[in-house]
């Protein structure tokens, strides 16, 4: 592992390099729908900087690892994130606070969105709602409860508690279950004990997307990013509204600290957040916006977390509960669910 | 002996060296040689049930396909002309398509409205459709299916130096058929099964596609516990802790085989 990293900080140091004279902006986003995002953001934004854009992808642990293996001279200077992982790179101190003076859409930014983490580590770009998409021609869904219902017994797949829609999803059955405990302990037990009632427990919305179109699944926790792939299929799917609320996230797009590439990253930043690109984003349907700013109309919405009302209503988990909290949620979840 | 040094020292850099440091991350805690890393997989209860349900499957598997291989290479050697060409070509063409394309079939066959379904509930062996998917049962028929080609290939190349008249001559000396399959053909095809054996066995411990597919979280094996650890918690010591099992489970099985070939003779 250490030759390759240090084979890898060698690279960043070449790349480190080049990226200065060329006036290139190193970005890391989630692997999915890069192109629409080049499209919607990245290209555009090269014509009006007059620079390059520089894509990585991965998974966010080969995309945090890449940030920390290369602290010293960072290859990436921007990186779009949850707000768990934002924090745990700020303290370790990968990342820079942002100067909000240089953000001109800062005050458009629902509140939630001007300072997850806190010292203004990270910024808010987009939001996403987690609630059960169920097949409402079999099914009625009102509670979050109803997952362990005997009607759905067999029928239901959970999210893996390594993905983000996992812990969200036991916050929400352990609020209704009447518990408020950030261990997640008798939900967890609960979700073990009726292990075999569960098809399984998936980690990709598209991995759910087929299941429940072959009818292996009638419900199921996602999140709203995932809805487009339900809302235009043959069979029936609906989005509950449960009586305990949805849950919720947010991503956060972040600075890496002492990356030398800080006027192109604000430009970059305020560019992504400024009301024109988050409407251009939210109507190719690839983001939420997290601008108050943002009117769309409401065949455009529908498939989106859109709305003050609906935003301030979704129950998140604060990132440093989950950093916590998750190396114990994890451990009971392979003790008690998967052993 | 000095012709052959070029070899072995391209092949100890490309290939015993990256091994080499890739398996030292398990012995490397916190910077420092340990077997820490070695006794944490031993004592955790989860890692336990995977290893030993990879075990179990691997041996199912090979068990299962030895079966079905000496039926099939036994009726293949004794085709003529084209249609033993006919015959192998559909056992060697599974092998020509994709292990991800082969392994998505399998969720729509196995699935609540698959044909495996349609007919346990039209045979009326069930009211309702059972659940296959995300089962044990999914992950032996998946790797089955994948591996089964090359017990048969293995098998069939054996067979082929059978004499047929050892077959008759056991026969005629009063043999019934489990004596001629036990004390001549087994005997004298012993190393095609070892080496299927072996292709099956370590295939099956080692596959990761087909249990991640079709067993998904719940049914987790050595190889998608591997993937876990390095993609979902970046552990690379657990990583190695796994790879270095696998291997020794591989070493070990093909050892065991030839052992037991060699016994018998």
């Amino acid at each position: 592992m250490k030759n390759t990293l240090a084979v890898a900080a060698a690279c960043s140091l070449i790349a480190g390099v080049a990226s200065a004279q060329d006036e290139t902006l190193t970005i890391s986003v989630y692997a999915f729908g890069v192109d629409a995002m080049s499209e919607a953001i990245f290209t555009p934004f090269e014509e009006v900087c007059g620079c390059e854009v520089v894509i990585e992808t991965g998974n966010s642990v080969e995309r945090m690892a890449k940030i920390e293996v290369n602290a010293a001279d960072p290859l990436i200077d921007v990186a779009v994130m949850s707000t768990q992982d934002a924090l745990q790179l700020a303290e370790q101190g990968l990342l820079q606070p942002l100067d909000v003076s240089r953000i001109s859409s800062y005050d458009d930014l629902y509140p939630s969105a001007q300072d997850p983490i806190g010292n203004h580590h990270a910024l808010g770009y987009g939001f996403y709602a987690t609630s059960i998409v169920y097949r409402s021609d079999l099914v009625e869904i009102d509670s979050w409860n109803d997952l362990f219902s005997d009607e759905l017994r067999g029928r239901v797949a959970l999210p893996n508690i390594t993905g983000t829609q996992g812990p969200l999803t036991l916050y929400m059955l352990e609020r209704a279950r009447g518990g408020d405990d950030l261990g997640f302990e008798a939900t967890i037990d609960a979700i073990g004990a009726h292990g075999d009632d569960f098809v399984t427990f998936y980690s990709r919305s598209s991995e759910l997307a087929q299941l429940m179109m072959q009818e292996e699944v009638i419900a199921a926790p996602a999140g709203r990013f995932a809805w487009s792939r339900f809302a235009g299929a043959e069979l029936p799917f609906a989005w509950a509204e449960p009586e305990e609320g949805q849950a919720g996230g947010m991503n956060v797009i972040t600075m890496t600290a002492g990356n030398g590439n800080e006027d192109l990253a604000y430009q970059f930043i305020d560019y992504w957040l400024s009301t024109e690109v988050q409407t251009r984003v939210a109507e190719a349907g690839l983001d939420s916006p997290a601008n108050m700013r943002v009117d769309l109309a409401p065949e455009v919405a529908e498939p989106l977390t859109y709305g003050a009302d609906l935003i301030n209503s979704l129950n998140m988990i604060a990132p440093a509960d989950i950093i916590a909290n998750r190396d114990a949620w994890l451990e009971r979840w392979n003790e008690n669910v998967l052993n | 002996m000095a012709l052959a040094l070029p070899a072995a020292v391209f092949t100890a850099l490309l290939f015993l060296l990256p091994v080499i440091i890739l398996l030292s991350e398990a012995f490397a805690v916190d910077g420092e040689w340990s077997l820490q890393g070695y006794v944490d997989f031993a004592t955790t209860p989860l890692n336990q049930t995977v290893f030993l349900r990879t075990l179990k499957l691997g041996f199912l598997v090979a068990f299962t396909s030895a079966i079905i291989g000496y039926a099939c290479a036994f009726c293949i050697v004794n085709l003529e002309g084209k249609s033993r060409g006919r015959i192998f070509g559909l056992v060697v063409l599974p092998l020509m398509i994709s292990p991800v394309a082969r392994t998505y079939a399998w969720i729509v066959i196995l699935g609540r409205t698959g044909i495996v379904n349609d007919t346990i509930v039209g045979l009326g062996l069930s009211d309702t459709p059972i659940r296959i998917l995300f089962t044990e049962t999914a992950v032996f028929i998946g790797l089955l299916q994948l591996f089964l080609p090359l017990m048969i290939i293995s098998l069939v190349s054996s067979m082929e130096n059978l004499p047929r008249d050892v077959i008759s001559a056991a026969r005629v000396l009063g043999a019934n058929w489990v004596q001629v399959f036990t004390k001549v053909i087994l005997p004298l095809t012993k190393d095609g099964l070892v080496m299927g054996g072996t292709l099956v066995f370590t295939g099956s411990l080692t596959a990761y596609i087909t249990p991640a597919i079709l067993g998904g979280s719940r049914v987790l094996m050595l190889e998608t516990l591997l993937y876990q650890r390095v993609n979902v918690a970046n552990d690379f010591v657990s990583a190695g802790v796994i790879a270095t099992i696998l291997i020794v489970m591989c070493f070990a099985a093909n050892l065991l085989l030839k052992r037991i070939a060699k016994a018998r003779s």
